[in-house]
C-alpha cells in the first residue's frame, strides 16, 4: 500500500514536472528557417552557417526551407500567412526592404518582428586591378573626362548597389551610367572583361578574385585583414558615405509567445559572441552588427524612405 | 609535368571506396533526377547541397559535380521515351528521340543519347582541364553587343527547325518571346504584365512551361482522339545502334561536343542554347537533313553531346574566375562557399586537391554513367510497353508533380496545365512547340544584351563591334538561306506542276 502510494506520488511529480516544462520550454519541435533564395545563394549560406553555429548552444533542430521568388516577397508573405508561434523565422537582408517598396508597399513592416540584425556588409566601390583606372582618384578623373559616359556595372536597377552608385555620384559631383546585370556575378564578369570601369558590391566579392580590387569602402574606419589597405570615403575626401551597408538579419511574424522570444534573443546573443561566427563574418569583409527589435525596425523604416526616394528618381515607382 | 602531377593529386582524392561510392551515388541520383521532369540539373544539385554539408569539401564537390554531369544525360531518357524532356535542354533531344520511339526504335534513341552524352561530357571536361584559364579570359572579352548577336544567331536557328511552314514556326517563336516579357524588366527593374500577381513577378518558370508544351499537350491530344481501346506499342526494339551507325555520326558528335563546350563557357548561354545551335549546325552539315525531326540519330546525337559537353564549358568560368556561368554553377558556388572555399584562380593554388579532384571525378563519372546507362536502358525501355490507358494518366501525374517540385508552388502546376492547353492547340493546328521553348530561353538574353549594348555605346555598336557585326551577318544568312531554298524549290515546283504533285 505504502509502495503504491509512493509510486503514485512519483508519477504525479513526473507528470506535473513534464507539464510545467512543456509550458516554459521552447522549442518542442523543429523550427523552420525560411530563406528567400534557392539553395546555394549567399543568404542561404548565411542561414546555414547560423544554424551550424547555433547547434553549439541549443538542441533545437533547425530546418532551412527555401521559398524563393519575387526577390523575397514570396518568403515574407509565407511568414505572414503562418501562425506567429515562433516555429518559423526568416533570414532577411536590406534588399528585401527595397522589394517591399518596389512591389507597392503591400507588406506592412509593422506586421513583422524584426528580431535581430546580425551582419553589416559595407558597400564597396570595386575596380579591375589590371585596368589603368583602379583607384578612386583615377575613377573621378576618368568620369570627368568622359562626361557622363563612364560605365558602372552591378546588379538590378533600383537595388542596394544602384542606390549606392547614385549616392556616390552625387557626393563626388560626377556623372556615370549604371548598366544593370542579372546578378552580381555577371556584373563582375563584365568588369573583368573591361566592359565597365566600376562595380558596386561588397568586400566579400573580391575574395578569391585577385584581379578585383576594392577602391573605396563605405565604413567609418578601415576594415582589418585583407582590406587594411582600402581607404574609406572620408579618407578620399567624400563626406556623408560612412555607413552605407547591406545588412543581414532575422525576422518573424509579429506576436510570438514570450518564451519563444526569450529563446531567440538568448540564441542570437550567444551566436553573435561566438568566435567562429565572428571569424566567418569578418573573413567576408563584413562587420558584426547587433541591433534588435525597435532599433532594427527604425533602420528598416529609414531604408524604406531611402528606397522610395531612389526608386522614384529612376522612375521605377510613382 | 605539371598536369600529370596535378592529376596524381586529383586521382588520389577519388581513389578509395568512399569517393567512388559517392561518384556512383551522384551519377545514379543525377540520371534519375534528370529523367524526372521538374528536376532540372540546378535543382538536382541544389537538393543535395544540404547533404553535402557534412562531407569533406572535396567529397562534397565531387558528389555535386557528378550529379551535374549525369543529370544532363538523364533528361534525354524521358525525352526519347515519352516526349517529356526531363531537363530544358532535352527539349531538342525529344524532336528526334521521340519519333524514334514511335517508330519502335527506342533502343537506338536511348543508345545514341547515352553515347553522345558520354563523349560530349568527356570532350567538355577535357577542354575544361586543358584550357580553363585562357578560355575564361576570352569569354570575358565578349561585350553585350556580342552576346546579343550570339543570342540572335540562336533565334535564327528557327528557320532550319521548321518542318515545312516557316510562318508557323515564326508565330511559335514570337509566342515564346512574348511569354518571356512577363515579369520584372531586367534593365529597369519595373514589373511588366504581372497584373499585381506576385507569382508572375519572376515570369513563368521555364520547366512547368516546358512540361506543359511537350508532355501535357500530348495527353490532351490523346484525350481528344481516344477510342476507348488502350493500344500498346506493338513493336519495341531495344537494340542499340550498330557500330556502323555510330561511325556515321562520329563527326556530328565531335562537332556538337565542341560547339556545346564553347557555348557553355559564355556566362548566361548554357545547355539549352548549346543544344539548339548544335542541332541547327548538324542539320546544315548533314547528308540527310530531311530526316531531322523524323527520328534522325544525328539529331539526337547533336543535341545530347552538346548539352552534356556544355557542363565542362560552364565550369570554366566558375573554376577559373569564380563567375557562375549557369544556374547550376550558381548553386555550386554556394556549395563552395558553405565549405569556406571561393572558386577562382586562388583555388588552383591553395586547394589543388579540390580542383583536380573534381576534374578526375568528372572523368570517372562519365565512365560510370556509360555503364549505368547501358544497364539502365534495358529497364527504362520497358516504359514504352506500358499500355496507353495507364501511360497517359501517368504522364499527367508526373507532369503535375514535376511542375510542383520546381518551386513548391501550385501556380506552377496551373501554368503547366495552361501551357498544356496552348501546346495542344499548337499541335492541333500544325504549329511546332520547340520554337516556343527557344523563344522563352533566348528572349531574356536577346533583350537584356541589346538594351545594355545600346545603353553603353548607342545603336552604332552593332556595326562598330566587328565580332558582333560578323555574327549578326551569319545569323542573318542562316535565317534567310533555308527560306530562300524553300522558295526556290516551290518556284521550280510551280513551274512544273506535274512534278509538284508527285513530290507532295
Amino acid at each position: 500500500m505504502k509502495k503504491g502510494c509512493i509510486a503514485l506520488l512519483v508519477t504525479l511529480v513526473v507528470i506535473v514536472g513534464s507539464f510545467s516544462t512543456a509550458i516554459a520550454k521552447f522549442p518542442t519541435k523543429p523550427i523552420k528557417l525560411i530563406v528567400y533564395t534557392k539553395p546555394g545563394g549567399a543568404i542561404d549560406v548565411f542561414a546555414r552557417k547560423f544554424t551550424t553555429i547555433a547547434a553549439k548552444y541549443t538542441d533545437a533542430t533547425f530546418v532551412v526551407v527555401n521559398k524563393s521568388g519575387a526577390g523575397g516577397i514570396v518568403a515574407i508573405k509565407y511568414i505572414l500567412s503562418e501562425k506567429a508561434d515562433g516555429y518559423q523565422f526568416a533570414a532577411v537582408t536590406r534588399s528585401n526592404v527595397g522589394k517591399i517598396v518596389s512591389s507597392g508597399n503591400e507588406i506592412n513592416v509593422e506586421d513583422l518582428d524584426w528580431m535581430a540584425m546580425m551582419v553589416s556588409d559595407p558597400e564597396a566601390i570595386i575596380t579591375n586591378r589590371t585596368s589603368p583606372i583602379n583607384t578612386w582618384e583615377q575613377i573621378v578623373a576618368d568620369a570627368k573626362e568622359k562626361g557622363g559616359d563612364q560605365i558602372w556595372v552591378g546588379p538590378a536597377a533600383g537595388g542596394n548597389d544602384h542606390i549606392m552608385a547614385m549616392k556616390t555620384w552625387n557626393a563626388a559631383g560626377i556623372k556615370a551610367k549604371w548598366i544593370p546585370y542579372a546578378s552580381g556575378g555577371k556584373a563582375m564578369a563584365a568588369l573583368l572583361g573591361g566592359h565597365g570601369v566600376v562595380y558596386v558590391g561588397n568586400p566579400q566579392d573580391v575574395i578569391g578574385r585577385p584581379d578585383l580590387k576594392v577602391a573605396v569602402i563605405s565604413n567609418s574606419e578601415r576594415l582589418g585583414g585583407d582590406f587594411a589597405d582600402v581607404p574609406t570615403f572620408k579618407e578620399v575626401g567624400i563626406e556623408g558615405l560612412d555607413n552605407e551597408i547591406l545588412w543581414r538579419g532575422f525576422m518573424a511574424k509579429k506576436g510570438m509567445p514570450e518564451e519563444a522570444k526569450a529563446f531567440y534573443h538568448d540564441l542570437f546573443d550567444k551566436v553573435n559572441n561566438d568566435a567562429e561566427w565572428q571569424e566567418y563574418v569578418q573573413r567576408g569583409g563584413a562587420v558584426p552588427l547587433f541591433d534588435k527589435e525597435d532599433k532594427f525596425l527604425a533602420t528598416v523604416k529609414n531604408d524604406q524612405i531611402e528606397f522610395a526616394e531612389a526608386l522614384k528618381k529612376i522612375g521605377a515607382i510613382k | 609535368m605539371d598536369l600529370i602531377e596535378s592529376f596524381s593529386i586529383g586521382f588520389s582524392v577519388i581513389l578509395g571506396w568512399k569517393p567512388l561510392l559517392i561518384i556512383v551515388t551522384g551519377v545514379v541520383f543525377g540520371i534519375l533526377a534528370g529523367a524526372m521532369p521538374g528536376l532540372s540539373p540546378s535543382t538536382a544539385v541544389a537538393l543535395l547541397v544540404p547533404f553535402s554539408y557534412t562531407m569533406s569539401p572535396a567529397l562534397a564537390l565531387i558528389l555535386l559535380t557528378s550529379i551535374y554531369i549525369a543529370s544532363n544525360y538523364g533528361g534525354s531518357i524521358t525525352a526519347v521515351l515519352i516526349n517529356t524532356p526531363g531537363t530544358p535542354s532535352a527539349a531538342v533531344t525529344a524532336m528526334d528521340g521521340y519519333p524514334l520511339t514511335q517508330q519502335g526504335k527506342a533502343g537506338k534513341g536511348l543508345g545514341t543519347a547515352l553515347v553522345a552524352s558520354t563523349i560530349g561530357g568527356a570532350v567538355g571536361v577535357l577542354i575544361l582541364i586543358l584550357f580553363a584559364v585562357p578560355l575564361a579570359r576570352v569569354a570575358l572579352k565578349f561585350s553585350p553587343a556580342d552576346y546579343f548577336a550570339l543570342a540572335l544567331f540562336g533565334l535564327a536557328t528557327v528557320a532550319s527547325m521548321s518542318r515545312g511552314n516557316v510562318l508557323k514556326s515564326m508565330v511559335a517563336i514570337l509566342f515564346g518571346l512574348l511569354i518571356k516579357t512577363i515579369g520584372i524588366d531586367p534593365i529597369s527593374g519595373v514589373s511588366r504584365f504581372t497584373f499585381g500577381n506576385d507569382m508572375l513577378y519572376d515570369g513563368f518558370t521555364l520547366i512547368p512551361a516546358l512540361i506543359g508544351l511537350f508532355a501535357v499537350s500530348v495527353v490532351f491530344s490523346k484525350f481528344e482522339t481516344w477510342t476507348g481501346v488502350g493500344r500498346v506499342m506493338d513493336k519495341i526494339d531495344n537494340k542499340l545502334p550498330s557500330l556502323e551507325e555510330f561511325l556515321k555520326i562520329k563527326f556530328t558528335i565531335l562537332r556538337s561536343s565542341i560547339i556545346g563546350t564553347v557555348i557553355g563557357i559564355f556566362p548566361g548561354a548554357g545547355a539549352t542554347i548549346a543544344a539548339f545551335i548544335s542541332y541547327d549546325m548538324s542539320k546544315r552539315a548533314s547528308k540527310e537533313p530531311e530526316k531531322f525531326g523524323h527520328g534522325s540519330l544525328e539529331g539526337v546525337a547533336a543535341a545530347e553531346s552538346a548539352n552534356s559537353s556544355s557542363v565542362g564549358g560552364a565550369l570554366v568560368p566558375l573554376l577559373a574566375l569564380g563567375i557562375p556561368g549557369s544556374a547550376t554553377d550558381a548553386v555550386l558556388l554556394g556549395a563552395f562557399m558553405l565549405h569556406d572555399l571561393v572558386p577562382g584562380p586562388m583555388l588552383f593554388q591553395n586547394n589543388p586537391e579540390i580542383v583536380y579532384g573534381i576534374f578526375s571525378a568528372l572523368i570517372v563519372a562519365n565512365i560510370v554513367m556509360l555503364f549505368l546507362g547501358l544497364y539502365g536502358n534495358r529497364l527504362f525501355i520497358r516504359v514504352v510497353s506500358v499500355p496507353e490507358s495507364v501511360m497517359y494518366p501517368l504522364i499527367l501525374a508526373i507532369a503535375i508533380i514535376g511542375s510542383f517540385a520546381v518551386n513548391g508552388s501550385m501556380f506552377d502546376v496551373a501554368a503547366c496545365i495552361g501551357f498544356g492547353v496552348v501546346g495542344w492547340f499548337f499541335k492541333r493546328y500544325g504549329y511546332p512547340v520547340a520554337p516556343v521553348v527557344l523563344g522563352i530561353v533566348l528572349g531574356k538574353m536577346v533583350e537584356e544584351n541589346f538594351r545594355r549594348a545600346v545603353m553603353m555605346d548607342g545603336y552604332g555598336v552593332f556595326y562598330r563591334d566587328k565580332l558582333a557585326f560578323i555574327v549578326l551577318l551569319i545569323a542573318f544568312f542562316s535565317f534567310v538561306w533555308p527560306l530562300y531554298k524553300a522558295w526556290r524549290y516551290h518556284r521550280q515546283a510551280a513551274a512544273a506542276p506535274g512534278e509538284n504533285e508527285a513530290k507532295i
